[in-house]
């Protein structure tokens, strides 16, 4: 208890990461009736996580991984230690975490204002963080994944946030089953571990994992199965169809659950382990491939839809994409430094959104560009800037990182996945600029007078409240932009302060390449973006464009795009025929053939046994009293005699 | 007179008629009111076994008052039977509830 006290740095991690916790307890309890208290205590909590995270950050930036841990179970060859685990890694991933959930909360101040469950909002938004923030610090696998469940049960509760909408709760509903069906394999492969290996501690697993400590059926098995959880969480191929759903949610939910927590874990877990990963070949191959699947058939995903969430829904699931393949092509930091810009431009990219959907009611691009979605110059801005990271254009964070993992791609000896990579972000570079050209430049410029009237009217009936609203939801969006322009100049320092630790523990498959390595792959990189940029200005931003896009001209594959690939029709059709036509009809007639019918057997035995024994008496209370007498009576003579 | 026999032999003759009563009667009050002669022959039984053998006196007087106890409750509850029958039969005749028998 004492060192407790007299060390800083386990207090600041204590006390950041576990106050949110607290908040949210405070809120559900004490504070659900008074929304201005709730919000003020989890903001205040949440604040104080981010600067504990930044002071961990500042302090340990140049020293060795940090350890603290007890034992929690210890039953023969198994050892399952609890405690916190401060590395390079996590201490980044805090910071994002902490400043990220910090922001999202400032911008809902405005954004839920007069919501009747507001004081709920901020106690799930709480839990969220400290869900996160626990998980990121964990010290084992074990602990990583109680945590990690802990982030899909508050990602549950926020994406059916309004659960009186069908179609919400649907969502949140979906969300959870699809990830337990990933969790369910990351689950079994650290059962898998623990049998085979018998130690959950992250530090002891890469060390074994990169020193051939482990067998090779071992690793590539239990490495498989694991990354069955990352698919899931992080929605990659199979399981992607939650996230897009997710939309369900308000805005600032999807713009937390899409940058730094929810479908970061995944990508953070491959990288928390990434040596154990890496041990295993066969692995990575398989990751490679689904990490490559799931960003192009998300990216296609994204060029037909109109609705402004969804679009960045699906670019995110690209960008997931895109870092699991660099992790999977032994790019270590390539993909921790890509999910470190992402969480910053989505994060901003979603909250612009956030303010056009609460100006204007609809998420519809093309509604919101005619009704002059420009006029608002903040967000417009913030969202040109996002839209510019999410393409990979120079002086914004997403060109530096977008390098960096094309960087790694090109060191594979199969081409085809850097080529895969290049075509990626040419469609990324098309669709986010689908989206801004369709409200920057609305077909037919801004019309809706009487609509702009009737805004500006009601813009000065509530002027002080409103200016109160947009200031909340402007100041952190200003805030992010220039993190994504800043972010971008600072890879130098990151990456060596993330290898630094990966020479700790040495690692055989790094091959970094920190993006200046070859000119060719420089320029290709900005071609490919402003490729589709270009494409993007030539059917959309022009004059007199049709404004239809390409695809159009194709209405079978727009609808294989707008479906989603059947993937969810798939899925329906597949639950219907398997699940509900096959097991659960077996389960049905199981209960109603063999429990109901043997239950009702056994009832009617008994009840025709005892219909055939009353013939046997005749109902005179009297006689059989007469014959227990006689009875007792020749028990005793004979007793007697 | 006074010894033992002679409670036995009137303890026995209330024995007898309880016994009688509630094999013959059709009334079920009757019939309540013979059990209560069963009782109350058993509770001389242990009296005067009490009175005449033990060398405490207390035991057999403290089964006979658990035993009047125990007739009172069971008075309460045979009361409470018949009210019923006689609530669903319109009688109290023991042959009616023949019926019960399923």
């Amino acid at each position: 208890m004492g060192a407790f006290f007299t060390d800083p740095i386990l207090l600041a991690t204590v006390l950041g990461t576990n106050l949110p916790f607290l908040s949210m307890v405070a809120i559900l309890i004490f504070t659900r009736s008074n929304p201005k208290l709730s919000c003020r205590i989890s903001v205040g909590a949440i604040a104080f996580a981010a600067v504990c995270a930044v002071f961990l950050l500042a302090k340990l930036y140049s020293a060795s991984p940090l350890q603290y841990q007890t034992l929690w179970l210890n039953s023969g060859r198994l050892n399952i230690a609890f405690g916190y685990y401060l590395d390079p890694l996590s201490l980044l991933m805090l910071t994002i975490v902490g400043v990220v959930s910090c922001l999202v909360q400032i911008y809902s101040l405005g954004y839920m204002a007069g919501d009747p469950g507001y004081s709920r909002y901020f106690a799930f938004q709480s839990l969220f963080a400290w869900a996160m923030m626990n998980m990121v610090i964990a010290g084992s696998m074990l602990q990583l994944f109680i945590f990690w469940e802990m982030v899909g049960l508050a990602s549950y509760f926020l994406i059916g946030f309004y659960y009186e909408k069908w179609s919400a709760s649907q969502a949140g509903k979906k969300a959870f089953v699809m990830n337990r069906v990933g969790d369910v394999g990351f689950f079994l492969g650290l059962i898998w571990l623990v049998i085979g290996f018998g130690n959950l501690g992250i530090p002891e697993l890469n060390h074994a994992a990169s020193t051939q400590g482990l067998p090779q059926n071992l690793l590539t098995v239990s490495a498989l199965l694991i990354f069955c959880g990352v698919v899931g969480k992080s929605a990659q191929f199979p399981l992607l169809t939650w996230l897009p759903d997710a939309m369900e949610g308000p805005t600032p939910v999807s713009a937390l659950l899409h940058s730094a927590t929810m479908v970061a874990a995944g990508v953070y877990m491959f990288s928390r382990i990434f040596p154990f990963f890496a041990a295993s070949p066969d692995a990575m191959a398989i990751a490679l491939a689904i990490g490559t699947v799931t960003m192009l058939l998300s990216s296609t995903m994204a060029m037909v839809t109109y609705d402004l969430k969804q679009v960045w829904a699906y670019s995110t699931v690209s960008q997931l994409g895109m870092m699991v393949m660099a992790l999977a092509a032994g790019g270590y930091f390539a993909g921790v430094y890509h999910l470190t810009t992402h969480a910053g431009f989505k994060a901003l990219l979603f909250l612009c959104s956030g303010i056009f959907i609460h100006e204007f009611h609809t998420n519809d691009m093309r509604i919101i560009g005619k009704q002059g979605g420009r006029k608002l110059k903040i967000p417009m801005v913030c969202i040109a800037v996002g839209a510019l990271a999410l393409s990979g254009v120079y002086p914004f964070s997403g060109f530096f990182s977008k390098e960096a993992i094309l960087g790694v791609l090109a060191a594979q000896p199969n081409k085809i996945w850097l080529a895969a990579g290049f075509f990626g972000a040419v469609l990324t570079a098309y669709y986010s600029f689908r989206l801004i050209f369709h409200i920057l430049l609305p077909k037919g410029g801004v019309e809706g007078k009487p609509h702009d009237g009737h805004a500006e009217s009601a813009h000065e009936h509530e002027d002080e409240h409103h200016g109160y609203i947009f200031w909340a939801m402007a100041i952190p969006v200003m805030i992010l932009a220039c993190v994504s322009l800043v972010l971008g100049f600072l890879e130098q320092p990151i990456e060596h302060f993330l290898l630094h630790a990966v020479q700790a523990h040495p690692v055989q498959h790094v091959s970094e390449h920190g993006g200046g390595g070859s000119d060719w792959l420089l320029i290709m990189g900005v071609s490919a973006g402003l490729f589709g940029i270009a494409v993007a200005w030539f059917e959309y931003g022009r004059k007199g464009a049709s404004r239809n896009g390409f695809l159009s001209y194709f209405p079978a594959i727009w609808k294989l795009f707008d479906c989603r690939w059947f993937i969810d029709i798939f899925y329906r059709k597949s639950l219907d025929t398997f699940v509900y036509g096959g097991l659960t009809s077996l389960f049905t007639k199981n209960d109603r053939r063999v429990i109901d019918g043997g239950i009702d057997g056994i009832c009617f035995f008994t009840e025709g046994s005892g219909r055939v024994f009353s013939f046997l008496q005749s109902g005179m209370l009297q006689y059989n009293l007469l014959i227990m007498v006689l009875a007792a009576g020749a028990a005793v003579l004979y007793f007697l005699i | 007179m006074n010894s033992l026999s002679t409670y036995l032999i009137i303890s026995a003759l209330l024995f007898s008629l309880g016994l009688l009563g509630i094999l013959q009667r059709r009334n079920l009050i009757g019939m309540l009111i013979a059990v209560e002669l069963l009782l109350n022959s058993a509770n001389l039984n242990f009296m005067a076994f009490n009175r005449f053998l033990t060398p405490d006196p207390v035991v057999g007087q403290v089964i006979a008052l658990f035993v009047m106890g125990l007739a009172a409750a069971e008075a309460a509850i045979g009361l409470s039977i018949i009210l019923a029958l006689y609530r669903k039969m319109h009688s109290i005749n023991i042959e009616r509830a023949q019926r019960l028998k399923g």
